[in-house]
């Protein structure tokens, strides 16, 4: 007996993307996560640009990620260049990514993934019947939007971040009043906690998993960091990120997948706290061992929860961070000035999905000449087929309604990114 | 009962940045959704109506498949209203940037000969396809144009865009001049008002991501930037960023082309 389960439109995730199942009896004969987002072909419009334009070029890949796009893009120009910004450039780029993760991770919690565990179809018609859990994610993903306006000047596709460092610093007014938003969010994300704890995680896509998260020299838990570290013990320097991210095209879909020695791999915030949540401290800890993140799980619908450990992180860093920030005295620095010369640079930092990659080639101008991005989401892609594989083989004998419901769960457990996994830019040999 | 008016909010090829704007009004949010009848928003919610009238729908993205171009007509034909959100929808936006090179030149680079089944063309706004009753542009567009524009086109009216640019907000402002005083490549002198002069107020020269204004002088631009040293290869990428389909940038970049 066969029978196949086609998702033309995946809705509540970023972009546009299907799903492609046939089942042969009982057993899983194709699984696809189709992503047809059309193609923009970035690399066309960097080539010949000057470096300082790349990075508000490549922030528009993707809106939810157009902090961290063009923050690690700052970092690959800069390595290419030999640039050292300052130790304030350093605290507020960190904030800035904070930003970002408090902003996303609200936004797929209670407005795209809560819905299907509270049985909605949307967060507007949740909010019907639970507007305290809507409201609180509102809240919440505000004070993200706030901190990437304060340090970014604008929630989505920066424009104060610049390669060396700022355009303006933010005032220690501004941080003070910033630093009050995060205290009353803090409060929030354990409410969140407290409410996430309550609910029943699924178990039906539990299997082995391999995942990969950046770590930096310091051994602290950060969106920023040296090394790319496997769960499997595994390590790289970030130059070599292609010996991890080995790409692939693959016909159903306008992202290519990459598979780390022929195994497919996850990243993201459940990777992040399963490579390096032994280094997480004060309420994020606590928050990680009530919702049972504090041992290592291969259930991918801890992805969820692991955001929630994350927004409780990214809240109380991002405290830690104004205090130094202000204890070190606010100063109006200028960007670091740019010596260009013929270079490669890489970059890499975590987004809210997971590591992302830019690197680039410029010639003795300063113009690039090759360039390559590696979004987190092409990076999921094989593991998010390998988990649907699971999930069709173990409910096989289950209605075609609610298999394919359970299939776009796991699907958007990842939050996906499509318009960043299609997006990306590749004229590597450079 | 009072019948709420339908609207839809649709992506096409983009970076979803205008339903993420959208999304960004949290303290308006669920006003707005208490207000109109939110009949598609694949972004937001699973239930959607794919079929029915509307008397709003918000397009966002360009056109760069040619299974778009059919999904915007029969946006088109449900919708007494058609607004382009952001600037792929206004002026074709980023993916526009360099329609004169090949797509399937493009596609071989990206993909190498597998990726030879992906049909795309060039990017193109909305406008191109359909008739569109408002633009709202901007990467990504203002959060408060799309506050203010919400309710007057609910009753059918059309809000006034400013018919000034950047650079007179800029003044208004009183910032230092980046074009004339530090030299700096800054298109606020052509690019359309409505952001306060977001960018060069951080110092940051304007890249003109919400597209030409009306009656924007474009050779007196390029002169002056000539004559503060960039390159006419420069100043045309600058110019071609963010709206190459536009009229009034087309014959300067078609000079660079040909010249």
């Amino acid at each position: 007996m066969s029978t196949s389960i086609v998702i033309d439109h995946l809705c509540r995730i970023e972009g546009h993307g299907g799903i492609t199942v046939e089942i042969k009896n009982g057993k899983a004969t194709r699984v696809q996560m189709d992503i047809l987002e059309g193609t923009r072909f970035f690399e066309a419009l960097l080539k010949g640009r000057i470096y300082s334009e790349v990075p508000g070029i490549v922030s528009r890949i993707c809106s939810i990620c157009s902090g961290v796009h063009t923050i690690t893009s700052q970092l690959a120009v800069e390595d290419a260049f030999g640039v050292q910004v300052t130790p304030q450039t350093r605290l507020l780029r960190d904030l800035f990514l904070q930003g970002g993760n408090i902003e996303s991770h609200a936004l797929h919690v209670f407005c795209l993934a809560l819905p299907d565990y509270l049985g909605y179809s949307g967060a507007i018609a949740m909010a019907a019947d639970h507007p305290d859990k809507v409201k609180l994610g509102l809240e919440l993903k505000k004070i993200g939007n706030t901190v990437q306006e304060v340090v970014g000047g604008r929630a989505v596709h920066p424009v104060n971040t610049v390669v060396g460092g700022f355009g303006k610093v933010p005032t220690a007014d501004e941080l003070r009043q910033l630093r009050n938003k995060l205290v009353e969010g803090l409060d929030l994300a354990q409410t969140a906690v407290d409410f996430v704890a309550s609910l029943e995680t699924p178990r039906f896509t539990e299997s082995p998993t391999l995942y990969a998260a950046l770590r930096p020299a310091d051994g602290s838990f950060s969106l920023l960091g040296e090394q790319i570290c496997l769960s499997n013990g595994q390590a790289y320097p970030i130059h070599e990120y292609r010996q991890v991210c080995n790409e692939f095209v693959v016909p159903h879909s306008h992202s290519k997948h990459s598979m780390f020695n022929g195994q497919p791999f996850m990243v993201g915030a459940l990777a992040r706290l399963m490579i390096n949540g032994a280094a997480l401290n004060g309420l994020a800890k606590e928050a990680a061992q009530r919702l049972g993140l504090d041992s290592f799980t291969e259930n991918i619908f801890h992805n969820n929860t692991a955001q929630v450990v994350e927004l409780v992180y990214s809240l109380e860093h991002s405290i830690q961070l104004i205090d130094e920030l202000l204890q070190a005295g606010v100063k109006q620095e200028k960007p670091v000035e740019v010596k260009v010369r013929a270079a490669r640079g890489t970059g890499a930092a975590e987004a809210p999905r997971g590591i992302l990659y830019h690197s680039y080639t410029f010639d003795e101008q300063g113009r690039l000449t090759s360039a390559d991005v590696i979004a987190p989401t092409s990076q999921n892609a094989a593991n998010i087929e390998k988990d649907m594989r699971v999930a069709v083989e173990r409910l096989a004998g289950e209605p075609k309604e609610v298999l394919a419901h359970k299939l776009e769960m796991v699907a958007r457990a990842y939050d996906p990114c499509l318009s960043c996994s299609v997006h990306l830019v590749d004229l590597t040999n450079g | 009962m009072i019948v709420k008016p339908k609207i839809g909010i649709f992506g096409l090829t983009g970076c979803s940045g205008e339903q993420i704007v959208i999304l960004n009004c949290e303290d308006e949010l669920l006003d707005i959704a208490g207000a109109v009848d939110i009949r598609v928003f694949h972004t937001a919610t699973s239930d959607n109506d794919e079929q029915g009238p509307l008397d709003i729908a918000f397009v966002e993205g360009s056109v760069v498949k040619p299974e778009e171009v059919e999904v915007l007509k029969r946006i088109r034909k449900r919708a007494k209203l058609l607004v382009a959100i952001g600037t792929c929808a206004a002026w074709g936006g980023i993916p526009a940037m360099h329609n004169e090179l090949s797509r399937a030149d493009l596609c071989r680079a990206v993909y190498g000969g597998e990726g030879e089944c992906f049909e795309t063309i060039p990017p193109q706004p909305l406008r191109a396809f359909v008739k569109v009753d408002y633009n709202i542009s901007g990467c990504p567009m203002e959060k408060d144009d799309f506050l203010r524009a919400v309710p007057m086109l609910i009753h059918g009216d059309l809000p006034l865009q400013p018919a000034y640019a950047v650079c007179t907000e800029c003044k208004m402002r009183e910032n230092e001049c980046l074009l004339v005083t530090r030299g700096q490549l800054c298109l606020g002198p052509l690019t359309l008002a409505g952001c306060n002069a977001r960018c060069p107020s951080y110092g940051v020269a304007c890249c003109g991501c919400r597209g030409p204004v009306d009656e924007a002088n474009v050779a007196s631009e390029v002169k002056i930037l000539q004559e503060k040293g960039f390159t006419l290869a420069d100043i045309h990428n600058a110019l071609r960023t963010f709206a190459a389909p536009a009229q009034a940038l087309e014959k300067e970049l078609s000079r660079g082309i040909t010249g």
